[in-house]
């Protein structure tokens, strides 16, 4: 074992919004690591916590979000929940930098392709308009457009969906960030292009020797594209493992529902499809067991009364008092 | 020749509905193109309304060197002569001076009203605007409550004020008629930076480290200027009523400058005699008026891509 500092360091994240009912705790209380190199898939259904965890991690809360003082977020050792604004502005983009779920709205449509590069490589990198341009057109060489040279002057809106996720990537891989967080990057496009996307992401991750965080709520893309998985549910983790293990032992009953609810080809033809009854937990006032007991086949008088820590042996972690076998 | 002709048919011996084909889609091709063209084409209207502006910027613009009379010399011997009489092509006014003399230096003060009201109004109800829109919060709440207080007070108090104060002063004309356009262009760009503000381009923006000022002027101002460009459009031909309206009351530019509501004040006491000397800068005015509106118009449904309306 070295003891390299990992990339990312997340240590008790809350994260909670002001509503008319009352604190809806978004995040509830997330701990992770993450290791130069590695992909970490954070899977979740809608509303999990997945996105503003990612948010929280970069402090791009929305307007009435709050983290709590006690959490830690590490990005190589520096903790950016007390770094003032100033300073964190200057590590967006830099040091972390993030691409959006739709291609269509990520990018100004005002700003030429070119432009948008350039901006950050000036900002960022110091480099002058000339050079910053050059290594532009060299940035969307790599992530896969053709004729890089002609595409700088080109308009988000003269691009199709593919090519614009491949801008938005070559804008977030600019300045060689060490964490590069991916919010749900295939969600918005054709499946044909997502597979595309997800290598190459992936290939850009694995030579520049950086980190990913991938969220998805596609267990399929967890397993084709992740090193170690997290899944997320009621805004916390509940099962946290490499990607072989999690699929070949799963362990808490919700992680096992997620993949049961995805279609198999070798299924009997017109069979049912799994899915999970009921509904998310109402977060401003969540049950005070496990957060999955109201719909989980298994749940038992102490799943209501108790809730389950997250624990393991180091490897695969879980949280849950009766795992599947 | 006939044998060439002969083999290139021959290849395609079952041609009949394999030609035709083709040739219909080219054909269908053709036709939808040339029907959205027409669709975004602007039109003669937009035309002829773009030349009278031209006509009537240049003309004030060069009125100098135009060769006409003086706006203020009298000439004794055409007191309300009608037009084409004695030298005047549009006439003389009950004081024997030029009309379209004074018709084409009217202009100067109603182009010059009619574009710097807009602008200083629809300039200082951006910054409002951007400002409320962008940061919400108590900012928001603070710049709400003085546009509805402005808004509480009537125009025509504000305009009589400014007269009072300092009458005749052009600038002031301009800059208390654009205090007026500052509400609804404020609450346009705050509306427009709302929903601009909540694109993942703005958020995208910020996870590169974008600031505020930045994001403010490289991702909010460029995506909002168009339909703000469209107000301004609007309130041209208003202030330009509005300063008519103003003059025919005294209340804007005092004699003996010329204006065009000025003119048509002048002249009203000889309606029946002499009807050309307020019907002439009626008949501009309403020329100017109606085809600020047409071109602007046609400019919107082009911006919006052909279906009207942008906002």
């Amino acid at each position: 074992m070295t003891l390299q500092t990992p990339v990312l360091e997340v240590q008790d994240l809350r994260t909670a919004f002001v509503t008319a009912r009352g604190m809806l705790q978004a995040v509830d209380g997330v701990s992770f690591r993450l290791e130069r190199g590695q992909i970490l898939a954070i899977v979740g259904e809608s509303g999990s916590g997945k996105s503003v965890l990612s948010r929280s991690i970069l402090g791009l809360l929305p307007r009435g979000a709050e983290t709590s003082a006690t959490a830690q977020v590490l990005l190589n050792g520096q903790d950016l929940t007390r770094l003032p604004e100033r300073q964190l502005r200057r590590l967006r983009g830099r040091r972390a930098s993030m691409i959006f779920q739709d291609p269509m709205t990520s990018l100004n449509p005002t700003l030429s392709i070119g432009a948008q590069i350039v901006e950050v490589l000036v900002f960022h990198m110091g480099l002058a308009k000339a050079a910053a341009r050059a290594r532009a057109a060299e940035l969307l060489r790599s992530v896969g457009l053709p004729e890089p040279g002609l595409q700088l002057d080109r308009y988000p809106h003269q691009l199709s969906g593919g090519m614009r996720q491949r801008v938005a990537i070559a804008i977030a891989l600019a300045c060689e960030p060490d964490l590069l967080i991916a919010d749900e990057p295939t969600t918005a496009l054709d499946v044909t292009v997502q597979a595309e996307i997800l290598d190459l992401l992936r290939r850009e991750v694995r030579e520049r020797q950086m980190s990913m965080i991938l969220i998805t709520h596609d267990m399929g893309i967890v397993a084709g594209h992740a090193d170690e998985v997290a899944v997320m549910y009621a805004g916390r983790i509940v099962e946290r493992a490499p990607v072989r293990p999690l699929f070949a032992q799963t362990r808490m009953p919700y992680t096992r529902a997620l993949l049961d609810s995805i279609p198999q080809l070798s299924a009997p033809a017109h069979g049912r499809l799994e899915a999970i009854g009921g509904r998310p937990p109402d977060l401003v006032e969540p049950p005070p067991g496990c957060s999955f007991e109201p719909r989980c086949r298994f749940a038992t008088a102490r799943c209501r009364a108790d809730a389950p820590p997250l624990q393991g042996d180091g490897v695969h972690s879980f949280a849950c008092w009766h795992p599947l076998r | 020749m006939a044998d060439l002709s002969r083999a290139e048919r021959a290849p395609r011996p079952a041609a009949p509905s394999g030609t035709a084909a083709p040739m219909d889609r080219a054909a269908r091709n053709a036709r939808a193109a040339a029907a959205h063209q027409k669709a975004r084409r602007v039109g003669p209207v937009f035309w002829i309304s773009l030349a009278w502006l031209a006509l009537v910027t240049l003309a004030a613009v060069f009125a100098d060197v135009l060769g006409l009379a003086a706006p203020d010399q009298s000439d004794w011997m055409a007191l309300k002569a009608p037009p084409g009489t004695g030298g005047h092509l549009l006439g003389t006014d009950p004081l024997g001076r030029d009309v379209l003399s004074r018709v084409i230096h009217g202009a100067r003060v109603s182009l010059t009203v009619g574009i710097t009201a807009p602008v200083i109004g629809v300039g200082l109800g951006l910054i409002l605007g951007l400002a409320a829109g962008y940061y919400r919060g108590w900012i928001d709440e603070v710049i709400g409550i003085v546009i509805d207080s402005w808004l509480a007070i009537p125009g025509l108090v504000i305009l009589l004020l400014f007269s009072v104060l300092y009458g005749g002063s052009l600038f002031m004309v301009c800059l208390s008629l654009g205090l007026l356009f500052i509400p609804s262009a404020a609450r346009i760009t705050r509306a427009a930076t709302l929903s601009c503000t909540g694109r993942e381009y703005v958020l995208a923006a910020r996870a590169l480290g974008a600031s505020d000022f930045r994001i403010i002027t490289r991702e909010v101002f460029p995506n909002i200027i168009w339909p703000l460009l469209a107000f301004v459009m609007i309130d041209i031909p208003i202030a330009i009523v509005v300063e008519g309206s103003l003059s025919f009351l005294g209340l804007s530019v005092q004699a003996p400058t010329p204006s065009w509501g000025g003119m048509i004040s002048e002249g009203r006491e000889y309606l029946e005699a002499a009807p050309h000397i307020s019907l002439i800068p009626t008949a501009v005015m309403f020329l100017t008026v109606l085809s600020f509106n047409l071109a602007g118009d046609a400019m919107r449904r082009r911006v919006s891509g052909g279906r009207g309306g942008a906002i």
